[in-house]
């Protein structure tokens, strides 16, 4: 415990000396006041004085409560947690394992009376701190805001400090087996940037596939449900429309189902970095209290990646469904199991290395 | 307590498949002595120190060290370690850094603030203990490392390279500050290349190159088969010297050479003792010689290093490295 202590308190000291560190706290704060800044009254929101008519944003639509949440999800955690301050995080966090195998250091800790795996995993950890740290200032912050402008004590919000940290936990360890192998902060960084395009880019394709599948298949309901209510003529031309849309939704079918095969496969195999942070919409956020998204339902039907002969807000009710239908175990799991794997391997080089 | 500290045998590594760092290495450092490790660049040195400290992974190891086995957290928990070319965190303070080391070592707050505050101190940075190491010179940082590497109150130190940037003055207070460590009954490991300062402080010796042991033992064990008696008279060289300066090994007692400088001659007998040499003496009174000065003089350890690292067939040193 002695040894654990003194490691996370080096790695505090450690980043507390960089300058990125505070820069990123004082950002951190910066974004909290700027979003309690906003406000929501009956006409629209306001900013800094200067009041804004929405119809979508406004008392009537849409709680305090329920406007600073979503500002907390959407602006706090998808765009800085979620964004700007994991890069920052990188980029401050992404020289502790460089470091830790660095000629001179490295002695001086393997010469103490610690496993080399307990070192390298308590180093790693001690990393994680910094997004920790930040996450949990970010939270509280967010917690006196909503709670003075929106009158909500929500403690739910502090859910964001494990689940942002383990979203950043993926990240880095991949930042930590980079670093490992080529002992350069630099590389480490990059790599794990362009890791991230490529996990982000899986991830979003296999949204963009999913519901092309749903649409096809909400299409191929819709059309068989408009079929079997169209007369025979005068609705010829309507009929004839329609069986060959049936005919095109049928033979779409096979191609989506074996696209979504594919990228659900590799995408279950890396880790979730947005449905992990899509972990806090769901717990934060009550969907059938959102009467800004049931305006959906009204609106007409959604021209790309979404079916022609379906409402929007229909169809967007179910590709939430399916999403949410994605347990945590295969979230969390899953992602959990290739960070597992990616340490290990890390560890693996670190014990069996000669420095 | 076992008679030794470290007690290893037919250490090797190689790196790679070529480049065999250690062959066979075996040393024995007895417990309470100063043990100087000695050899050129690329000897094995630093290596071996390396495999003591679990740092590098050997090939092939038999033996202990403080009684057990390599890389026992309880022998660790009582060994002081210096590397080379060390690089402590330069945001820490001097207390900072030795406090992070006792703390490693499993030493308990109070006692680690306690004897962080002593030590550096005992090093001369008691001035600059609360400031970063980043403001220190190389001198100070080693100074500082050394005051880590006896926070946890160890049985064995085992410093590489401790004056390496230290100033004269410096060098004397570590020599000091060695000597003390020894005198409460630690061993020190101490590898370094200056010959002086090993001569001046170590009992005993390990001599390596290309990744072999090649002699090991008091400096006077090692240096013995070159002690010799100079007999100074003036004049001439006496008629049966031959006037010979021949320098050949040649039995115990019998004329190494003679040599002329200004109006004296220097006369050298090999193995010759104080009884041995009366005779001598008697001859060159005999002849009316004035003796100028009788001395027994022996190879100094660079003598000694130097005849190591030349290879007897050919007459030059090897070349510097590992074997490949």
């Amino acid at each position: 415990m002695t040894q654990t202590l003194a490691i996370f308190i080096a790695a505090y000291r450690e980043l507390s000396a960089r300058r990125l560190f505070w820069l990123a706290l004082g950002i951190t704060l910066l974004s909290v006041g700027l979003f309690s800044s906003l406000g929501i009254n009956e006409t629209g929101v306001s900013f800094l004085g200067w009041s804004f008519e929405s119809p979508f944003f406004n008392t009537n639509t849409t709680s305090p409560e329920t406007f600073y949440k979503l500002l907390f999800i959407n602006f706090g955690v998808d765009w800085w947690l979620g964004l700007l301050s994991t890069l920052l995080a990188l980029v401050t966090t992404c020289g502790i394992v460089p470091d830790l195998v660095a000629p001179g250091s490295v002695d001086l800790l393997l010469a103490k009376p610690i496993s080399r795996r307990r070192l390298f995993l308590t180093k790693y950890c001690s990393g994680l701190l910094f997004a920790a740290l930040q996450v949990l200032l970010f939270s509280t912050a967010s917690f006196i805001a909503i709670g003075i402008r929106g009158n909500a004590w929500e403690w739910t919000l502090f859910a964001a400090v494990p689940i942002v940290t383990l979203f950043y936990s993926f990240l880095f360890s991949i930042c930590a087996l980079v670093g490992m192998i080529t002992r350069s902060s630099v590389a480490s960084l990059i790599l794990t940037l362009v890791a991230w395009s490529v996990i982000f880019t899986i991830g979003f394709s296999e949204t963009l596939v999913n519901r092309g599948r749903i649409a096809n298949e909400m299409e191929q309901v819709a059309i068989e449900a408009a079929l079997a209510s169209t007369k025979e003529p005068p609705d010829e031309d309507a009929r004839e429309s329609l069986t060959e849309a049936l005919s095109q939704a049928n033979e779409q079918e096979a191609t989506w189902q074996r696209g979504h095969f594919w990228l659900f496969g590799i995408k279950t195999i890396l880790p979730k970095t947005t449905d992990t942070l899509a972990l806090l919409d769901r717990w934060l956020i009550d969907s059938a209290a959102m009467p800004a998204r049931d305006k959906e339902s009204t609106r007409g039907p959604q021209e790309i990646f979404g079916p022609r002969h379906v409402k929007r807000g229909e169809f967007e009710r179910r590709v939430t469904e399916e999403e949410h239908s994605r347990s945590i175990w295969w979230v969390l799991g899953t992602s959990l199991l290739f960070e597992g794997a990616v340490l290990a391997a890390a560890t693996a080089i670190f014990v069996r290395r000669d420095y | 307590m076992s008679e030794f500290a470290v007690d290893l045998a037919d250490v090797r590594k190689t790196y790679g498949r070529k480049v065999r760092a250690l062959q066979g290495v075996s040393i024995q450092v007895r417990s309470g002595e100063i043990f100087g490790l000695l050899g050129p660049n690329g000897a094995g040195k630093s290596t071996l120190v390396k495999v003591m400290m679990t740092i590098v992974r050997p090939d092939c190891l038999r033996g202990t060290v403080l009684n057990r086995a390599i890389g026992d957290p309880v022998a660790l928990e009582r060994i002081g370690y210096l590397p080379e070319h060390h690089r402590f965190p330069t945001y820490l303070t001097g207390r900072q850094v030795v406090e992070f080391s006792a703390a490693m070592s499993n030493v308990d707050r109070r006692t680690r603030k306690q004897r962080a505050g002593e030590l550096l101190d005992r090093v001369g940075m008691g001035d600059w203990k609360d400031r970063p190491l980043g403001s220190y010179s190389k001198g100070m940082r080693q100074r500082t490392g050394l005051a880590a590497a006896l926070v946890n109150d160890p049985q064995l130190v085992v410093l590489d390279e401790p004056t390496d940037g230290v100033d004269p003055v410096g060098r004397r207070e570590i020599r000091d500050l060695l000597i003390g460590i020894r005198d409460e009954g630690r061993t020190v490991l101490l590898n370094s290349h200056l010959l002086s300062e090993i001569e001046s402080v170590c009992a005993r010796v390990a001599i390596m190159v290309q990744g072999r042991l090649v002699s090991q033992g008091t400096i006077d064990e090692l240096t013995a088969s070159s002690r010799r008696y100079e007999i100074v008279v003036e004049g001439s060289p006496p008629a049966w010297c031959d006037g010979a300066a021949t320098v050949q090994p040649i039995p115990p007692g019998q004329l190494l050479g003679a040599g002329v400088t200004g109006s004296a001659s220097r006369l050298i007998f090999l193995g010759l003792d104080a009884i041995g040499a009366q005779p001598i003496l008697d001859r060159l009174r005999a002849e009316n010689r004035t003796i100028v000065a009788v001395q027994t003089v022996r190879e100094s350890l660079e003598d000694l290093f130097m005849r190591a690292v030349t290879d007897p067939n050919t007459g030059l040193i090897y070349r510097p490295g590992a074997e490949r």
